[in-house]
């Protein structure tokens, strides 16, 4: 039996994604350490998402949803990844700082 | 009634998601960033859920707020969270650039999809009731995008590899005399 | 045939190139033997030449055999072909002749010097480049030879680079001969404008057609070419200094052949010369000027080498005048009889220095007649025959230019007074040379620095045997030809060059006894002056600024470094600091300067830090999404 959406429309939800990527890009660019970078990034990550489910409903496919859970293992590697990096970097005395990261200054 | 508890759920979650994500990014204290995110992912759940993706809702609990986040809590722990005063000094041009920036993408996807989209957004297709259940997602993964589910366990395998290489210690091998007779006699 | 006259060219040349690639493979006596066989052989392929041609008749005597077109621009069309005729197989046999003795003499005296093979391959080269200038078919030919042996000129002259004089000496000759190659080429140049062509026949033809003033040029032109070349006046200054050279390049290029290339050109293009007799009287004239010039300037010259060259460029004057006056033969035969004497000269002389462990000196040389006989009697018949007593070989050629002068009106006849004082003027310098350095008693330096060859004989065989094989075509050569009596060699090049003063037997003969009379009258007193030993001998009368002037060889050094030099320093001078310190080097250290400017501003943007380079993506994002909205 199929079922209409209840409560608002997927652009509603397209908004609040577009908020969460926008914040998410702010952060980026913000912050100094670069744990807080990774967090922020993951917010990107988690806007990019919620449109893909969004759009998934929509259109009464799964493929978004399949994409999302793809995004999600890939969030979790890279984190994995990138947290390693931040901790061999405390582990070597390198300041937590991206502005102080700048040895490939040209 | 059904419609209004949604749009009750709805908006409560929209707010924690919005407002835990500005907090992330405003918080001094890592350590207050990490639990921001986490009751950002809680609230992304909530409204995954209203749009009828279960399993997503789930996966996105166990994995997202819970491995990934207790990793990213452990590993600050570790760390010592040193506090980063973001908006210590005021306004730098570089938040001015990047506030700009992030307000441009905003503004600019609003815009792109409105134009795009036209009227089409507001009709949603009508769905059954395993949408979103672990068969349906199951059956996509193992037929229609098995390819995607193979590149993305091999993707966790490399970052599981990855993971482990840059947090090994350095073994010094010594291949001083005692540690060179003890081999020796290993070999006898 | 044409393949023996293709021999002779390409031998040499062939000689070099082995002599080049061999390098150390080839040892140094080795490179010696290669060089002095293939200018043998050259010689046996002038032989062949000659006697093919022999075997034509008289009128059948030119021969042009073309191997491939070397240059067509357009109408102009110029062969790589070589020209057989009297003229050409006459030279071919002088060059190649005297030029495997010098040669075969240059192993003896080359012996033991480090660079022994880069000097055979230049004598290699050298005799390629004398045979293309003579043997070549056209005037482009010809020009090539006539820049190549200047090459060859400068760097045998510099051979010994080590020593800055010689160098300086070599670079001296090069740019003198280069404006001789000017004016030759400005002439070539005018000619292919006037005749289209550059080949000998289709240039004495068409030659006839053209204006009084392009005639004059073109002849001036090539007779500036030919002075340069032959060092007459007044681009002679470069002939002394090209002494700096060994003894042997001396002998072969600055006596017996290049320098003789002017009146070579002169003959053949006679009938360019015949056309402008002005011309052709100035050449007479620089001829008879510089006869005189240069046997004053041997009066008071020390090194024995420069005396010989003095006497070359005097000898040469005497060419020049022969051919400007239009004895043609005469002035040839001349030229044969001067390279088999003066190479011999030069030859013996080279002896002597080697005895002395190169001292060249001539005041520190004496009583070497009773150490070294053999040497003392080849230099008496060279000598005897420079001054043209007879029978040597020297009385017969100079006589007869002497004669044909008498031919030319009153014009002729001044020209005849000067070569007779000329003739006064050999005998002088050449018997006081002779008299200082082997006559008398031995000197001091002598006694302690006389050493003989090695074994027996004042010097190796090779230089001993080539130098006795001169002496015999010095004490024969001339009776190849006397005038009055019978003239083989005018005869033999008629065809080619005929001559157009025809002097009468009483001319020759009145010629003759004088120029002898007054050629033994110089030998006799400069017997008074220096034919006794050096304690008894007289000092000789002379007025100071004369000498001063002679010894400085009559300021033509100083007068063109004052001229040419100076003014050509001081404009590269000026030129430096007016115009290439301020614009050219300022402007380059400015467009340097601003380019580094500019990296360094655009390496302002690699900041190294993410947080700039994920604005700079975030901005960049934003702008594209704007465009690619707004364009669709």
């Amino acid at each position: 039996m199929a079922l209409a959406m209840l409560g608002p429309e997927v652009s509603w939800y397209l908004g609040v994604a577009a908020f969460l990527f926008a914040t998410g890009a702010f952060g980026v660019l913000i912050r100094r350490s670069p744990l807080i970078v990774l967090l922020s990034l993951e917010i990107m990550l988690n806007g990019g998402n919620l449109a893909l489910i969004a759009f998934s409903r929509h259109y009464g496919h799964g493929d978004g949803q399949i994409f999302a859970i793809s995004v999600m293992a890939v969030a979790a590697s890279e984190v994995v990844v990138g947290l390693g990096l931040i901790v061999a970097m405390s582990r070597k005395r390198i300041a937590l700082d991206v502005d102080k990261l700048n040895v490939l200054r040209g | 009634m059904g419609n209004f508890l949604v749009w009750v759920m709805w908006i409560f979650a929209a707010f924690a998601c919005l407002g835990s994500g500005v907090a992330v990014v405003s918080f001094s204290n890592p350590f207050y960033s990490a639990l921001a995110l986490i009751g950002n992912l809680g609230s992304l759940a909530v409204l995954y859920l209203l749009l009828s993706a279960e399993f997503v809702a789930a996966a996105q609990v166990l994995v997202y707020a819970g491995a990934v986040m207790v990793m990213f809590l452990f590993v600050i722990a570790y760390l010592g969270g040193e506090a980063d005063a973001p908006w210590a000094g005021g306004p730098t041009w570089q938040s001015f650039a990047a506030a700009l920036a992030a307000g441009a993408l905003l503004v600019e996807v609003i815009v792109v999809i409105g134009l795009k989209a036209g009227g089409r957004l507001s009709h949603q297709a009508h769905v059954t009731r395993s949408f979103g259940s672990p068969a349906a997602i199951g059956r996509l993964f193992l037929t229609d995008h098995l390819l995607a589910f193979e590149v993305t366990s091999i993707v966790l395998l490399v970052a599981a590899v990855g993971g482990v290489v840059l947090g090994a210690h350095a073994r010094r091998v010594d291949w001083g005399s005692a540690a060179r007779r003890e081999e020796d006699a290993l070999w006898r | 045939m044409i393949w023996g006259a293709w021999l002779c060219l390409v031998s040499p040349l062939a000689a070099a190139a082995l002599i080049t690639l061999g390098g150390n493979r080839l040892s140094r006596r080795g490179a010696g033997y290669l060089a002095t066989f293939a200018t043998f052989v050259a010689f046996v392929g002038a032989v062949i030449s000659f006697a093919t041609l022999l075997s034509h008749d008289g009128g059948d005597r030119s021969h042009v055999s073309t191997a491939w077109t070397w240059i067509g621009a357009g109408s102009y069309h110029s062969g790589f072909s070589i020209l057989v005729d009297p003229l050409s197989v006459m030279m071919m046999l002088i060059v190649s002749g005297v030029g495997s003795l010098i040669v075969g003499y240059s192993i003896g005296y080359m012996d033991g010097d480090d660079e022994e093979r880069r000097y055979f391959a230049y004598m290699a080269l050298f005799v390629f480049s004398m045979l293309l200038l003579v043997q070549g078919g056209n005037l482009v030919l010809l020009l090539a030879g006539w820049g190549m042996v200047g090459l060859s000129s400068y760097l045998l002259i510099g051979f010994w680079h080590e020593r800055p004089s010689a160098v300086a000496a070599a670079k001296k000759a090069f740019v003198m001969n280069a404006i001789g190659d000017a004016t030759m080429a400005l002439a070539l140049f005018l000619l292919i404008q006037k005749t289209g062509s550059l080949d000998f026949g289709d240039v004495f033809a068409r030659q006839g057609f053209l204006g009084g003033w392009a005639i004059n040029l073109i002849a001036l032109g090539l007779l500036g070419g030919a002075v340069a070349k032959s060092a007459q006046l007044p681009l002679q200054t470069w002939l002394p200094d090209a002494m700096e050279g060994p003894t042997p390049v001396s002998a072969l290029i600055h006596a017996a052949t290049m320098v003789t290339a002017g009146v070579y050109l002169i003959v053949r293009t006679h009938p360019i010369f015949e056309q402008a007799p002005k011309i052709e009287d100035l050449a007479a004239g620089l001829g008879a000027a510089t006869l005189l010039m240069a046997g004053l300037i041997a009066l008071v010259q020390t090194d024995i080498k420069r005396v010989i060259a003095y006497s070359t460029m005097s000898q040469i004057g005497y060419m020049f005048l022969g051919a400007g006056l239009g004895a043609y033969a005469n002035g040839m035969f001349h030229l044969m009889t001067h390279a088999f004497f003066k190479a011999l000269l030069f030859m013996a002389a080279g002896i002597v220095i080697h005895a002395l462990a190169g001292e060249q000196d001539i005041r520190k040389m004496g009583g070497l007649g009773k150490l070294m006989p053999f040497t003392r009697w080849c230099f008496l018949i060279g000598s005897l025959a420079l001054v043209g007593i007879f029978p040597f070989a020297g009385f017969f050629s100079k006589d007869s230019i002497l004669a044909a002068a008498m031919d030319r009106g009153w014009y002729g006849y001044v020209l005849w007074a000067a070569g007779l004082a000329g003739t006064l003027l050999t005998g002088l310098y050449t018997f006081r040379m002779y008299f200082v350095v082997f006559g008398g008693d031995r000197s001091a330096f002598v006694r302690e620095h006389f050493h003989h060859g090695e074994g027996h004989g004042e010097g190796p065989f090779s230089m001993t045997a080539t130098v006795a094989i001169l002496a015999a075509l010095a004490l024969v050569g001339g009776w190849i030809q006397w005038a009055p009596l019978w003239h083989p060699v005018t005869t033999w090049l008629d065809p080619v060059a005929r001559p157009i003063v025809e002097p009468a037997n009483w001319m020759e003969w009145t010629s003759s006894g004088v120029a002898l009379a007054l050629g033994l009258v110089g030998i006799l007193l400069a017997r008074a002056f220096y034919g006794v030993p050096v304690r008894r001998r007289r000092p000789v009368p002379r007025v100071a600024a004369v000498q001063r002037a002679l010894e400085h060889k009559l300021y033509f050094d100083e007068a063109y470094d004052l001229a040419f030099y100076r003014p050509a320093v001081a404009v590269a001078h000026a030129l430096g600091r007016f115009l290439e310190r301020p614009l050219i080097l300022r402007t380059s250290g400015e467009v340097a300067e601003g380019s580094v400017d500019v990296a360094r501003g655009f390496s302002r943007l690699q900041t190294g830090l993410v947080r700039t380079y994920a604005l700079a993506i975030a901005s960049s994002l934003a702008v594209i999404a704007v465009v690619f909205v707004a364009v669709r």
